[in-house]
């Protein structure tokens, strides 16, 4: 294969391998504190879409620039989502810790089509694609056949940022040893005085920042958002840290790339690029065959 | 019957409230007509502030019950007397398919929800029982439509309730193919593994025309014991619309099913299939193969849901791969939840709210999905383990409490 | 205790109303259904045409001299076979409805039409586009007001080649809408002698085609085909621009909605589409429609099959006020529309229940609104396509 197309392969496929990457950290995040799924992920990725478009709307019309829109915009969309992915936890899904694990991860399914619809319903034309503006400078360099641009790039390298911001955050703060606390053991973290459902929240809400932040990128990136994009994000967010190894970060990169790798293999292998998937799931439940506890995650003998 | 002892015994214990034979059997009876006149009300009211009237009213109800505790000695006269109750209530069904016989309508919804009830029972036993997690129930729902489809096309003499058994069959073969990987995980990475099967088979299913391709299949009304399910029933039968005989299959198919997944719940394979949900390790310990279990539980519950997608396949006359998806696998998932898992009969109310609920919302048209999505959400927050959570197994059969 | 009793029994007061109001009572006005997407996906599509039969509903009950009252039944069949074959029972079985205004999917209105055949409703598809709808069956009671895929792409296909283009790379999506539209626009692009250099069939929930694109890149193609809707066309289009691709881009009548200019923004300048029907902003009925819609106000616009729904409604209740409300009579009388003025153009039906009248008209993104090809600047020469 001619090296241009080879390396624009490379570069596409990985801006779409860091946004899995960034919606399977949360999965994972969520997983290590509580065991659970919140299966809502790929939707309130959209919602965060949806309220930096608004907050863009509302900024245009005070003609601000566009860096500063663009800060402005990531600010309130993490946070808003931080602050919903909180709130959700916090009466949706602690208040269901006793009760069977699947039983979370209906209400969390429920609440992402409520968010779903309701964008449908009351953003203004909201069943339709919206347009999402180019904020990142369209500078572009061509080498022969790779068409290299800017913004490509500064999202790539926001998104790498992202992932290791949070991994120190959870190695190096206090609140992150709390984390790893709770996660290695609830009872436990709870003796030694961390407070748990605090802990707990703060998790969620770093997860749900997460997502937004993937979410933005997204339109950033593809200059187009719509309702329904969280709904395969979200599973192949979900696949990425599964086959990865829930509980462990780097593995949801791995997981992350290599969902984006298969995927990208399995378009220029097939006449028929909707095979793809295919490709990447029967992929998946082999890998899953050969190692049951995903790539990355820790191996440790059963408790009995 | 000779299994007569077998599913007496476990339904008969109870914490002695020793009541005469017809007042069980009266309060029994009573039960089951509420029911009736309940899901009756159900299927037939349309308008607006009937259906709004009805959701105030529902759980009022319930309430009410509650506190008068005659839902308490409900429960018990069913346990006194688990035989009089199943069949009254299978009667009390045929009652209400007669009450509905020329509605149409309410007929198709009302035997998609046995179909989905026979598919959530196989649910029940994969996950209530033995603890395997299936996300792609709806694909073997499929596989079972999409042979029925098929054998009808390429196997003409074949009479077609060896059709629906084989459907049944080929969606638990097919099913075999997942099983390495489901033995090797447990769950969150066997769940991802079912979704994955969802999804690659609506895709295939989509991406290739051997099977109609993205254009669906139509298929052929059901023929059995000479009888065509396309016709309406004649005047001097008392006439009703042709959906009678499929109601009527679909609740044979219900009952047998839900007869088999009690059979296992109350005999030591179910015991067995607990232990093994319970503590795999510990089983072992004490001789149960974990993996046997697993294995004929998942198979199984695919069987069910092949016979199932069968029955539906002929009935809606026609199928696309767009049926299937990841949604509906969910839905179905969702029925056994908010029912209570691993409680069998409480499939059947959950698949009521879950199939017919939405349909019921068309009045309120572009937000009905909106107004299903927050009422499920608030069931979950009231009932955390469904609205019929399972009881504990009654150890001492009999009356010694 | 006495206030519980008390209130168990205004319970059991309050159902037994509740049943009782139930039972008798049926209002004296005609009632017509609407079926189509208003939920999901592609409801934006749906919405539009629910909105539209709403209005030529509403329009008819303000006439003076409109024999009946008309009452419209929108139902949702979330474009998924199963829940149409539902839907479509429940209105079929429903004495009360008399026609249907039916379908934007066609895997639905595939599905449905044995259910109107059974039940005796005749229908008219407003903007499924499958040759089989009609064609693939003899029933009576299916009628469809917009064209089929086939007379679309044998336009589209002549229209190109005169234009001196020669090779395409076709993007489909794997839906029958697709699949379909790529199946005849490639039948009558052999025989108008261009060439397709590579397929791509895709999933329409996909949101990355860079892989895709990368490949087509690679082939350069003077043009891309799209086969599919709106939402996935803005994808493609935008995503084309991120790998610096400059092809033209053509689509089929799936684009031609507002959304897919409001999604694409810039880039729309010069997209090319086709869409069966006469333009609706050129017959005179169709203004009228436009300025009606504008005025009620509605939440969602009517999109690109709004008129046909519109059209369909009218000539539904146009045969009711001739024949009365009456399942075979309205039947046979629709099955003998010839000519029928609406504003979408003249109606026939052929035997099958289909509009042989099917203008195919040909559109142009120009300055971000869809122009009638002939009226544009690239017609005239001022501007040029790519």
């Amino acid at each position: 294969m001619d090296l241009g197309f080879f390396a624009q392969y490379l570069i596409n496929g990985l801006v779409q391998g860091i946004t899995y990457a960034l919606v399977a950290v949360g999965f994972t995040l969520f997983f290590g504190v509580l065991d659970v799924i919140k299966f809502s992920h790929g939707d309130v990725l959209m919602l965060g879409a949806f309220t930096a478009l608004a907050v863009f709307l509302g900024l245009d019309q005070l003609a601000s620039p566009a860096w500063l829109s663009l800060i402005i915009m990531l600010c309130i969309g993490i946070l808003a989502m931080g602050l919903l992915g909180a709130l959700l936890c916090k009466f949706l899904v602690l208040p269901l810790k006793e009760s069977p694990p699947l039983n979370t991860l209906l209400i969390t399914l429920m609440f992402g089509s409520v968010i779903r619809e309701a964008v449908r319903l009351f953003f203004p034309n909201g069943s339709n694609p919206k347009p999402f503006p180019a904020l990142l400078p369209e500078a572009s360099i061509n080498w022969g056949n790779l068409n290299l641009r800017l913004d490509s790039v500064i999202l790539i390298i926001t998104g790498a940022l992202a992932i290791v911001v949070t991994h120190l955050l959870i190695q190096k703060t206090r609140i992150g040893l709390a984390i790893r606390a709770v996660a290695q053991d609830e009872e436990t973290a709870r003796l030694m005085g961390i407070d748990f459902k605090k802990t707990v929240l703060v998790t969620f809400a770093l997860g749900s920042g997460l997502a937004a932040l993937s979410g933005i990128s997204t339109g950033l990136y593809y200059q187009e958002i719509n309702f329904s994009m969280g709904l395969m994000l979200g599973v192949i967010g979900f696949s990425a840290a599964v086959v990865g190894g829930l509980g462990s970060i780097y593995g949801a990169i791995v997981g992350g790339l290599l969902f984006a790798f298969l995927q990208t293999l399995g378009a220029i292998w097939f006449s028929v690029p909707a095979y793809k998937d295919v490709f990447a799931f029967a992929v998946i439940i082999i890998l899953m065959a050969w190692r049951p506890t995903g790539l990355l995650a820790d191996r440790s003998a059963e408790r009995v | 019957m000779a299994t007569n002892r077998v599913v007496g015994r476990p339904f008969c214990g109870t914490r002695v409230i020793t009541m005469p034979d017809f007042k069980t059997k009266l309060a029994i009876l009573l039960g089951v007509a509420l029911s009736v006149v309940v899901l009756y009300g159900f299927l037939y009211l349309e308008r607006e502030w009937e259906i709004g009237a009805l959701l105030v009213m529902v759980p009022l109800g319930v309430y009410f019950l509650r506190r008068t505790n005659a839902l308490t000695y409900y429960q018990h006269a069913a346990r006194e007397m688990p035989r009089f109750t199943w069949i009254s209530f299978v009667l009390g069904a045929v009652v209400l398919i007669m009450l509905l016989r020329h509605d149409d309508f309410a007929l198709l919804m009302l035997t998609t929800v046995l179909l989905y009830a026979t598919v959530s029972l196989g649910l029940t036993i994969q996950f209530g029982f033995v603890g395997v997690v299936n996300f792609s129930a709806v694909a073997f729902f499929g596989i079972g439509a999409y042979s029925m489809a098929a054998l009808n096309q390429h196997f003409v003499f074949l009479p077609d309730l060896l059709i629906i058994f084989f459907s049944g069959a080929i969606s638990a073969l097919l099913g075999a193919l997942l099983i390495l990987p489901i033995l090797r995980t447990r769950g969150h990475y066997a769940a991802l593994i079912t979704i994955a099967f969802g999804i690659l088979f609506r895709t295939f299913l989509e991406v290739n025309d051997v099977l109609g391709g993205p254009q669906g299949l139509k298929v052929p009304a059901l023929e059995m014991f000479g009888w065509n399910f396309g016709n309406s029933f004649p005047s001097e039968m008392g006439g009703g619309s042709f959906y009678v005989a499929y109601a009527i299959v679909a609740l044979v198919l219900v009952a047998i099913v839900y007869l088999i997944t009690r059979l296992i719940e109350s005999s030591w394979l179910g015991l067995n299939m607990d232990s093994v949900r319970l503590d795999e390790v510990a089983s072992a310990a004490f001789g149960i193969n974990g993996p046997r279990w697993k294995i004929a539980a998942f198979m199984l519950g695919n069987c069910f849901a092949g016979l199932a997608g069968a029955v539906y396949a002929a009935m809606y006359g026609f199928i696309a791969p767009a049926n299937f998806n990841l949604s509906d696998s969910l839905l179905l998932v969702s029925i056994v939840l908010l029912g209570g898992i691993g409680n069998a009969v409480a499939v059947i109310p959950a698949a009521f709210l879950i199939v017919v609920l939405p349909e019921k919302f068309q009045v309120i048209q572009e937000y009905r999905l909106l107004l299903f999505g927050i009422v499920v959400i608030l069931i979950l927050r009231f009932r955390p383990s469904g609205l019929m959570p399972r009881g504990l197994r009654q150890y001492f059969a009999g009356r010694f409490g | 205790m006495i206030k519980f009793q008390c209130m168990s029994r205004l319970w059991v007061l309050s159902v037994l109303c509740l049943f009782l109001t139930s039972c008798g009572e049926d209002s004296e006005t005609i009632k017509i259904t609407f079926i189509g997407p208003l939920t999901g996906g592609v409801s934006a599509g749906g919405l539009g045409g629910r909105n539209s039969a709403d209005l030529a509903i509403t329009l008819r009950n303000q006439a003076p001299d409109a024999k009946y009252k008309y009452e419209l039944v929108s139902l949702d069949d979330e474009c998924k076979p199963n829940v149409g074959v539902q839907v479509a029972t429940k209105a079929a079985a429903n004495k009360a409805i008399v026609a249907g205004v039916t379908h934007y999917c066609s895997a639905v209105a595939m599905g449905t039409v044995d259910v109107y055949h059974k039940f005796g409703l005749p229908v008219i598809v407003w903007g499924a586009v499958l040759p089989d709808i009609t064609y693939g069956n003899d029933y009576l009671e299916i009628h469809r007001v917009n064209g089929t895929m086939i007379n679309q792409n044998t336009v589209a296909a002549e229209f190109m080649i005169a234009q001196n283009f020669s090779s395409w790379s076709v993007i489909h999506d794997t839906t029958d809408y697709g699949k379909g539209h790529f199946k005849y626009f490639e039948r009558a692009l052999s025989e108008s002698g261009g060439t397709i250099l590579g397929t791509f069939g895709v999933n329409p929930d996909q949101q990355d085609f860079t892989a895709e694109l990368t490949k087509i890149k690679a082939l350069n193609p003077e043009v891309i085909y799209f086969g599919g809707l709106a939402p996935t066309g803005v994808r493609i289009r935008s995503q084309m621009n991120k790998l610096g691709m400059t092809q033209v881009f053509q689509g089929t009548s799936g684009i031609v909605s507002d959304a897919f200019i409001d999604g694409v923004g810039n880039l729309s300048e010069g997209v090319l589409a086709f869409r069966e029907g006469a333009p609706t902003e050129k017959l005179p009925g169709g203004k009228m429609f436009m300025k009606a819609y504008e005025a009620r106000n509605f939440n969602e616009p009517a999109e690109a099959y709004g008129a046909f729904a519109f059209a369909a409604t009218n000539l539904i209740i146009d045969v009711i006020e001739q024949v009365g409300p009456d399942r075979k009579l309205i039947r046979d009388m629709l099955n003998e529309t010839r000519g029928h003025e609406s504003i979408v153009g003249p109606v026939t039906f052929d035997g099958n229940g289909q509009n042989t009248i099917a203008v195919i008209t040909k559109y142009v993104i120009q300055d971000s609104e869809w122009v009638v090809w002939e009226d544009s600047e690239y017609a005239s020469g001022k501007r040029f396509l790519k």
